[in-house]
């Protein structure tokens, strides 16, 4: 589904080159819930941003599902980010001008999708996510973690083949956030693949497969016993 | 592209200041330029509106006489010596005296009635004395009937009233008072209690006047056959013949003062070519076309830089919603749709309250200056020239909100 290959990322300025990324290798397989862990500044974020086609790297290779997306236009990634990809930001990012149901609608117009359709899947979307009563409510008028479920059924209603999540639970307290992760647990029970970075080896720990990133590079944890981050195969 | 217009819709209630503000700006505008539009055009049409007279050769003479205190029949023996003085010089083609001339500025008018006991005129017409040389001087277009005969002409001395029995009319004024085109032969009145009867019709005839008085009865004159003889002064009005109008304007005064010297013809302005008449009297309605055009551009220059900053605000204030867009899989064209539909709409809106604003202030400059109805063709271009300019300001702010980056989707704000 995702893999990239001796990938980098290199930030330059007329002084100096940082290197984000560097000989990064990653492979997540279709139906994936990988967790994506590190220090800050590690490039957790340079990772996600670069897989969900946020921008471009500097060397290497990334095929996203069979595609090497290196040498594609804006227009293609924006069709792929459109159709393939879900995006979860801590943040929430919804869009303060519009209702729940606009917000959802945003991509699937992108899409060009037909109104009943939309409607069609806003409201599935939203049922799925425990949120159908509050279509017409403006995201001010919702909860830290009411607002992450109306981002997570706008990642959702475009049926992606890819849900990315940075930091889902972020900006949420305790109860909130294990709300928020039961439903990606469910999402990723109903075949989706997902790929989410988190600072909380907690949340780290329920996911399928962690990867470890320190210093723009992924790291063997098994290699490296100082980090006690915790392989959710072993764990089962 | 995406034109997402109920989202834009929606999205600009949550930012009514702004919206409000720019629609109004463009409502006023919008009612402002169109009127401004419609005078400049009002004025720039009389520019080139047609006298009637062969102004490529004619130029007048204006006459004063250095003593005042002529009986009127030394004046009309003087008028006539001066005048075969004139039509003898080889560069002249003919000459007539008047009281007046198209486009002068200003002059004799009278009210026209039907019978003499009405009160309420028929209309008002510019009234032209001359001899019966007065038509083919100025090269009027006799359109029907004749041209006064020598017999007929009349003197008429200081502050007196004649009213000779017969009249040449515009075939303006012939078809107002004679709506049946049968106004040869038929007779008004236009001066006291004896009828003047319509011998000839010309067309066209400008009045002496341009104002907006004059312009109520645009092309609405008479030719009486009189030799105005006033002791002051008379005008002399001179074709020259063709292609020898500098010859005939030099010759001229130079005639008229071998036959007597007292009199004055100044320097500076007493002999005057068409061209030169037609620029002094058109002089305000090119100033107002020029004002006009000139708060026209100010006002369109504001209101643009009102909509460049706004949407250059609202991208900037946006860029984090620009990039989650992009994240979601916005097209760097859907971006700059959605900047020119949201404009697009605040304009339609702008102009919707700016038809309405423009057609009460026209209303109003005619009820209060007698000004004329404005045409819809004048907010049609009101309007079109303002969504253009709201698009072409926003295109810039657009463009650059195009170009977010949609990682800014990640950055925190």
């Amino acid at each position: 589904m995702l893999k990239m290959t001796h990938l980098s990322k290199v930030y330059r300025t007329e002084v100096v080159e940082t290197y984000a990324l560097r000989d990064f290798n990653i492979d997540v397989k279709e139906g994936e819930f990988v967790a994506v862990t590190g220090p800050s500044g590690s490039g957790k974020t340079t990772f996600l941003t670069i897989a969900g086609l946020l921008e471009t790297f500097t060397g290497g290779e990334y095929h996203l599902d069979g595609v090497e997306v290196s040498n594609l236009n804006d227009n293609a990634r924006s069709k792929i980010r459109n159709e393939k990809i879900g995006f979860i930001f801590q943040a929430f990012n919804l869009i303060p001008d519009l209702n729940v149901f606009d917000n959802i609608e945003v991509p699937l117009r992108y899409r060009g999708m037909k109104s009943a359709e939309r409607k069609q899947r806003i409201m599935d979307s939203l049922e799925r996510v425990g949120l159908a009563s509050r279509a017409k409510h403006y995201p001010a008028e919702l909860s830290g973690g009411q607002q992450q479920r109306v981002a997570i059924a706008r990642a959702l209603a475009g049926s992606p083949r890819l849900l990315l999540a940075d930091e889902p639970t972020g900006n949420l307290d305790t109860q909130m956030a294990r709300g928020v992760m039961e439903l990606l647990e469910e999402i990723h029970r109903d075949g989706a693949t997902i790929v989410m970075v988190t600072h909380d080896p907690e949340l780290a720990a329920r996911a399928q497969r962690n990867v470890h990133i320190i210093d723009g590079q992924v790291v063997d944890l098994a290699e490296e016993p100082r980090f006690h981050a915790v392989k959710a195969g072993n764990r089962e | 592209m995406n034109f997402q217009v109920r989202p834009i819709l929606t999205a600009l209630r949550q930012h009514k200041a702004g919206t409000l503000l720019i629609a109004l700006q463009i409502a006023l505008t919008l009612a402002i330029v169109c009127n401004a539009l419609f005078i400049i055009h009002q004025r720039l049409g009389n520019l080139s509106a047609s006298s009637g007279v062969d102004e490529a050769n004619v130029f007048v003479i204006t006459n004063m006489w250095a003593d005042m205190g002529q009986s009127t029949s030394q004046v009309d023996a003087q008028v006539r010596a001066d005048l075969i003085a004139l039509r003898q010089l080889p560069a002249v083609r003919d000459a007539t005296p008047a009281s007046g001339y198209p486009l002068r500025g200003g002059g004799w008018d009278n009210f026209v009635t039907m019978t003499p006991e009405q009160v309420k005129p028929t209309t008002d017409a510019a009234v032209y004395t001359g001899d019966e040389h007065f038509i083919d001087t100025l090269g009027l277009n006799l359109v029907a009937g004749r041209n006064f005969r020598p017999d007929e002409v009349m003197v008429m001395g200081t502050q007196e009233a004649v009213t000779p029995p017969t009249v040449i009319v515009s075939k303006v004024l012939a078809d107002r008072l004679f709506p049946d085109g049968d106004a040869l032969g038929k007779s008004f009145y236009a001066m006291g209690a004896t009828p003047t009867t319509i011998v000839g019709i010309v067309d066209p005839l400008h009045r002496q006047g341009v104002d907006s008085w004059s312009n109520g009865y645009a092309g609405q004159a008479l030719i009486w056959p009189l030799r105005a003889d006033d002791s002051r002064g008379v005008f002399y009005i001179v074709r020259a013949r063709p292609g020898q109008l500098a010859d005939a304007m030099r010759e001229a005064p130079k005639a008229l003062y071998a036959q007597n010297r007292l009199r004055i013809i100044d320097s500076k302005d007493g002999i005057q070519d068409y061209a030169t008449i037609r620029h002094k009297v058109y002089d305000r309605d090119r100033g107002m076309a020029i004002l006009m055009g000139i708060i026209s551009v100010v006002l369109l220059a504001i209101t643009a830089a009102g909509i460049v900053g706004l949407t250059s605000f609202w991208v900037g204030q946006r860029r984090k919603q620009i990039g989650v867009r992009r994240a979601l899989g916005a097209r760097q064209r859907d971006i700059l749709a959605y900047f020119l539909t949201e404009n697009f709409l605040i304009s339609v809106s702008g102009t919707v309250l700016g038809i309405v604003l423009g057609f009460a202030f026209n209303l109003w400059t005619v009820t209060r200056f007698a000004m004329d109805r404005m045409s819809l063709a004048y907010v049609g271009a009101g309007v079109l020239v303002l969504v253009l300019l709201g698009q072409a300001a926003t295109l810039a702010p657009a463009l650059r909100a195009s170009r977010v980056s949609p990682v800014e989707a990640t950055r925190s704000v």
